[in-house]
């Protein structure tokens, strides 16, 4: 049995580690079209503000692939899929044979769509070579403009203000986060993060960049000119499709998925942000491009490639992050805009303080902390659950809502992990 | 596997779990010095209440699929395939947060690394260097209880606590 995991990242290295589980000889051989060994992300961050080396953001010891006895090629990008034949296309036209097949290309940042976006300088951040450029360039100049408000812009800006660089956020939505948690939430979260010295200017895009090959100059949508070399574009993800384009295998927004995460075609999985699943809070067929997402579909999926056995309960839209000491937690639905939700609140944002609980009938679908964050995960557990919660309804704000609280309303629901329990123990939860 | 395990009837709520657990993961390892560090040593096991106001001590439950692994953005929990901990490795831990908000136990808890102001996220690592964790020797009442789960069955059916005899049963 020849496992072919077309990505290197959270999906591939969780499905390595799946199908070891279950299957200890088959070959097993991974595609990346980076050259590094699989590194952490979301740690690009640290890497920037120098809390960590490159080496300190590897995701897994550098035996882990002699270990797991996988044959793994860099720095080749995989074009096709030739279903028929049971083969992917590499770049230089040679082919890989497979026998199953797993897709986990993971997503590219979203370019501005501007003029002049081509020139050095306009960096994602996503690679590590971005953060290895962009740290070249902020050296030199001491300044950086970040394009959107989101987590990965917000990260980028934090992690250069923790070096000392200046930099200056441009949010074309009113508020930074509007996709992540709502309007007070997120200006609370906005108003810290400038109190620390990150500039946020909203209802703001980029024009065009000049320059000759390098970025010198940025013109702002309301026609100002801002000085910079460097530009970093937070403007989300785009699913690395392409490979399939012209086979059978069905995309919407990503590739589609089944409940174990098969494609349409048999033998033809796909895990992490490529992925299209669906969301267990809202019920809609989404892309949850998260590192916690693609940990678990790596996993789930790389199971299934040796036996079909592990069924995917669906993606959760969850973040949490930690900016300047300040932590927010956001999970499930929470952007309430239409009827049909009863939302609870408790805000105090003089002191940076928020929870909000969002309930539709009985049910909990999205929770929001700043600040406060511990027993975070007890409503997670409720989400994913789908936990009638009419019993604890009164006392949801508190902080004393913890797991012996709404134990007994966790256990009356089978565990969506099956044996999540402790080894010799009978608990089955979340 | 050894484990540690509450009969919840025994438990009278007296804390003390708590203290020997931050005294335990404190630099100096002595109380009176304990509660002069900065920042102060935090407790890995909580008593925590239930609804009807029983105590209820709780800690990491070192789950057989932990969603807290799926969860780091960093790479720093495993679960050891021999002992099935689920560890973190504080080291690597960037205080990001992931683990506290899929725990549904709510037993990782944000704190800060000793002597440091570095944000790291703990929990229970049933006191590696010792043969029993603090927690179970300064248990006043035998509420928690350090073993195998067969052993522990026994012995709280043994002397009529079966009702709440492990911990989380089903």
């Amino acid at each position: 049995m020849h496992y072919l995991i077309v990505g290197n990242c959270a999906a591939g290295v969780n499905a390595i580690e799946g199908i070891r589980k279950l299957d200890k000889d088959g070959e097993i051989t991974v595609i990346s079209n980076e050259d590094s060994l699989a590194y952490c992300r979301c740690l690009l961050t640290e890497y920037v503000m120098r809390a960590r080396r490159g080496e300190d953001i590897l995701y897994r010891e550098e035996d882990f692939y002699k270990k797991n006895r996988v044959n793994l090629i860099l720095g080749k990008e995989v074009v096709g899929v030739d279903v028929a034949d049971k083969k992917v296309i590499l770049q230089d036209e040679s082919f890989l044979p497979y026998d199953k097949l797993l897709i986990a290309t993971g997503a590219t940042p979203k370019s501005l769509r501007i003029k002049g976006e081509e020139k050095y300088g306009v960096f994602g951040f996503r690679r590590l070579s971005d953060a290895e450029e962009i740290i070249k360039i902020a050296e030199r100049t001491g300044k950086a403009v970040v394009f959107g408000g989101g987590l990965i812009g917000l990260k980028a800006a934090y992690g250069m203000k923790k070096r000392g660089i200046d930099v200056y956020v441009m949010v074309k939505s009113p508020r930074v986060l509007s996709q992540v948690v709502d309007a007070e939430a997120a200006q609370i979260i906005g108003r810290w993060l400038q109190e620390n010295g990150i500039s946020i200017r909203t209802g703001i895009g980029p024009q065009e960049i000049l320059g000759d090959d390098e970025v010198e100059e940025v013109i702002l949508d309301n026609g100002e000119k801002v000085r910079t070399n460097l530009v970093i574009v937070g403007k989300g993800v785009m699913c690395n499709t392409s490979l399939v384009k012209g086979s059978p295998i069905k995309t919407h927004w990503g590739i589609l998925t089944d409940d174990f995460l098969q494609t349409n075609i048999e033998g033809i999985f796909a895990a992490g942000d490529v992925a299209e699943t669906t969301d267990i809070a809202t019920g809609n067929r989404t892309v949850n491009a998260l590192w916690t997402a693609a940990c678990e579909q790596g996993r789930i999926a790389g199971m299934n490639m040796v036996e079909m056995t592990k069924r995917y309960p669906g993606s959760i839209g969850a973040n949490s992050a930690d900016f300047f000491g300040l932590p927010f937690i956001s999970v499930g639905f929470v952007r309430v805009r239409e009827e049909g939700y009863e939302q609870l609140i408790r805000s105090n944002p003089k002191e940076f303080k928020y929870k909000k609980v969002v309930l539709k009938g009985n049910r909990l679908v999205g929770f929001t902390a700043i600040k406060d964050i511990e027993n975070a995960g007890v409503y997670t557990a409720l989400i994913r659950k789908k936990v009638n919660i009419s019993p604890v309804k009164d006392i949801l704000l508190e902080d004393y809502l913890d797991y012996p609280k709404v134990r007994d309303l966790l256990e009356e629901k089978e565990g969506l992990r099956e044996s999540i329990s402790m080894q010799g123990d009978t608990i089955r939860i979340a | 596997m050894k484990r540690v395990f509450v009969d919840l009837e025994r438990c009278l709520g007296c804390h003390s779990c708590m203290i020997a657990c931050a005294v335990e993961h404190s630099l100096s390892k002595e109380l009176f010095k304990a509660i002069q560090e900065t920042p102060l040593p935090k407790p890995r096991i909580e008593v925590r209440t239930t609804e009807k106001g029983d105590s209820f001590p709780l800690q990491c439950r070192h789950c057989e699929e932990p969603y807290c692994i799926d969860a780091c953005i960093a790479g720093a929990i495993r679960k050891d395939p021999e002992t099935g901990l689920v560890l973190s490795d504080e080291k690597k831990c960037v205080g990001c947060w992931m683990c506290v908000m899929v725990c549904p136990f709510g037993v990782i808890r944000p704190s800060l690394v000793p002597d440091k102001r570095e944000k790291v996220a703990i929990r229970c690592d049933l006191c590696q260097d010792r043969e029993t964790p603090a927690c179970v020797e300064a248990c006043p009442t035998g509420a928690l209880f350090f073993g195998e789960a067969e052993e522990f069955k026994k012995a709280a059916g043994k002397e009529g606590g079966k009702k709440n005899a492990l911990l989380n049963s089903g």
